[in-house]
């Protein structure tokens, strides 16, 4: 019964997600390189904030740490990547950063999760790990190269395959992000909308109760945790081959706190909310930080103030007809 | 060469910092259960406090202003923001990162983001078990071992320490019985804010001021919390000795960033092993 009443669902999913590819593979016909680039990195980002609602948004674990994966993806990148040269390098660098990416995340499943380490506390060890990772990129710069990172990394491709199999042209890289993005929607919707979904979904709605109900919390739990970090350092390999650069910014606190920002305004647990938030408040910080570099976090932070007390349901009461609620709120307290 | 008794001295001066940060984060995060990102702000207001004072010449003067400064923001923090989301522990922490940003922002503006630097102001060395030691670490220790000493006998025998234990252990009897448990909360969260900014003013001297400074005591001292184990004085002991003895001595031995990499990573494998810290049961 229950799946019959999730394919609707889904296929609205592919609708909406199908629209907007439609959109945006139009967009190169009226829009100028730059613009294109902006959108790629804007879908690359979305993929970003995507694995962090796939943690917080459905297995319900807060990491304020996510730019530790999408930096770790990166640097794994960019130091294989720099040593094997430009005919295997870019390959074995997606594929060391994944895997890498992986690993850590099963590490710390393990090593936390099973030791029913959540909610809070969990946050706080994630904001731990990204000062962590953060300092070794810093610091251990015979591999990282420091403060100024590593500069000059080829774009991804298979070279020996063929010279077209190389993403080194704006367009080309363009639209291979725009597929990839809408397959990470599209896919990860499905398997949340799946059995391993609806398992997770037990997990964080009573632990006991999935506990007797055969499910192994722990488990689930790892599992996304696995995941998240995968497509966190996907993303982080993608940004930085596209990019050509990685400095540790990528890898550092305030990112992960930008993160956080674009998932919940998106709406936290709706997996395409994070992706339009991404689009929207990081192409608002582009503006605003071109202005200066300082009110975009004056702003975001005055938000995250006011929503206390505009918002009284929290940030992800902002959608849809909550908007329209917020706007006549704010519309009563003006008016005298 | 016997660098021994230098190295505990060392870990004594950043021990002492972290017991007045973490004070404040044990009552707020440890008992009242709220986790407030801003703490780290509370620190580094203290420390621009002392640069100002410097500038004007008088370091001393902010030892007197910074936690009277601390208390007032952090009473104003109680009473306009956290006070409405004992509830909502997301809401506080995404309201609580707000103000940390915005205050960080607002101080960067003002000062700008090159860091600032404090003269010591008690230049002097002493001779401690014949090694030479600087005189303001040693003020420092004594500092954080006097407000410790007081904060002690306050909670164990005023009559707010004994309405802040009876708040914090049964909020509901303790109304019953007349304590007026808001108040207890905004002033309890007020002394915690004053003393980090306190601990911001000493520690100005030893370390470069920047806006961002705060950071890294926000995370220390959620784990000294954490890792000492929350609800006693005595949790608050163990986890900054914990914390700032593996910092110094991996800072004697490595230097740069490392040390601090390190013991994040230590205290994450405690928290682990450990979940109710070390001090407790």
């Amino acid at each position: 019964m229950s799946s019959e009443s999730t394919r609707p669902a889904h296929g609205r999913m592919a609708l909406t997600v199908g629209i907007g590819v439609a959109f945006l593979a139009a967009y190169p016909l009226w829009g100028t390189v730059y613009g294109m680039s902006i959108v790629q990195d804007a879908l690359i980002l979305g993929i970003f904030a995507l694995s962090l609602d796939l943690l917080w948004g459905k297995g319900g674990l807060p990491s304020f740490g996510h730019a530790a994966f999408f930096g770790l993806g990166g640097y794994a990148y960019a130091i294989v990547s720099m040593q094997l040269g430009n005919e295997w390098g870019p390959l074995a660098g997606l594929v060391a950063a994944l895997a890498i990416c992986a690993l850590a995340g099963a590490i710390l499943g393990v090593f936390l999760l099973t030791a029913g380490i959540r909610g809070a506390l969990f946050l706080i060890v994630t904001v731990a790990i990204v000062q962590i990772f953060h300092q070794v990129a810093i610091s251990w710069s015979s591999l990282t190269g420091g403060d100024n990172g590593i500069v000059g990394l080829p774009p991804l491709g298979l070279r020996s395959l063929s010279e077209h199999a190389v993403l080194d042209t704006p367009a080309k890289r363009y639209f291979a992000v725009l597929l990839i993005a809408a397959a990470a929607l599209l896919l990860l919707d499905r398997l949340c909308r799946g059995r391993f979904g609806r398992r997770l979904a037990a997990v964080v709605d009573n632990e006991p109760r999935a506990l007797t109900l055969g499910i192994n919390p722990s488990l689930e739990l790892t599992k996304t945790l696995v995941l998240s970090t995968t497509i966190a350092g996907f993303a982080g390999t993608l940004f930085v081959a596209s990019a050509g650069v990685v400095v540790p910014e990528f890898i550092g606190p305030l990112f992960s706190i930008e993160v956080v920002v674009w998932v919940l305004i998106g709406g936290r647990g709706t997996l395409i909310g994070p992706f339009v938030g991404t689009f929207v408040v990081w192409r608002l910080s582009q503006e605003v930080s071109s202005y200066d570099p300082r009110l975009w976090q004056l702003a975001i932070g005055s938000f995250f103030v006011l929503s206390v007390f505009l918002l009284p349901r929290g940030i992800a009461s902002l959608r849809g007809d909550a908007a329209r609620a917020l706007f006549s709120r704010v519309a009563r307290a003006v008016r005298p | 060469m016997d660098t021994l008794p230098l190295t505990i001295l060392t870990a004594l001066s950043l021990i002492s910092i972290l017991i007045l940060i973490s004070v404040g984060m044990a009552i707020i995060f440890g008992m009242m259960n709220v986790i407030n990102l801003a703490h780290g702000e509370f620190v580094m207001l203290g420390a621009y406090v002392a640069v100002i004072a410097a500038q004007i010449g008088g370091f001393w003067l902010a030892l007197a202003i910074a936690p009277l400064l601390g208390a007032g923001f952090g009473i104003l923090l109680e009473s306009t923001i956290i006070r409405l989301l004992y509830r909502r522990p997301i809401d506080t922490i995404i309201a609580t990162l707000g103000v940390s940003l915005v205050v960080q922002k607002l101080v960067e503006l003002w000062f700008g983001s090159s860091p600032y630097s404090v003269m010591n102001p008690l230049p002097g060395l002493v001779d401690v078990f014949g090694t030479p030691y600087p005189l303001y670490r040693i003020f420092v220790i004594g500092c954080a071992a006097a407000v410790l000493l007081l904060g002690m006998i306050a909670y164990r025998s005023t009559n707010f320490g004994l309405n802040l234990r009876a708040a914090i252990q049964d909020p509901e009897m303790a109304r019953a019985m007349g304590v007026d448990v808001a108040a207890t909360y905004r002033i309890a969260f007020g002394l915690g804010a004053g003393l980090a900014a306190l601990a911001g003013v000493l520690v100005a001297p030893l370390t470069s001021i920047f806006p961002g400074m705060g950071l890294a005591y926000l995370i220390r001292s959620f784990f000294v919390v954490i890792v000492g184990g929350t609800g006693s004085i005595g949790g608050v002991l163990a986890g900054s000795a914990f914390i700032g003895f593996f910092e110094s001595f991996f800072s004697f031995r490595l230097g740069g960033a490392f040390p601090q990499a390190i013991v994040l990573a230590l205290a994450i494998i405690v928290v682990r092993l450990r979940p109710k810290g070390l001090v407790s049961g």
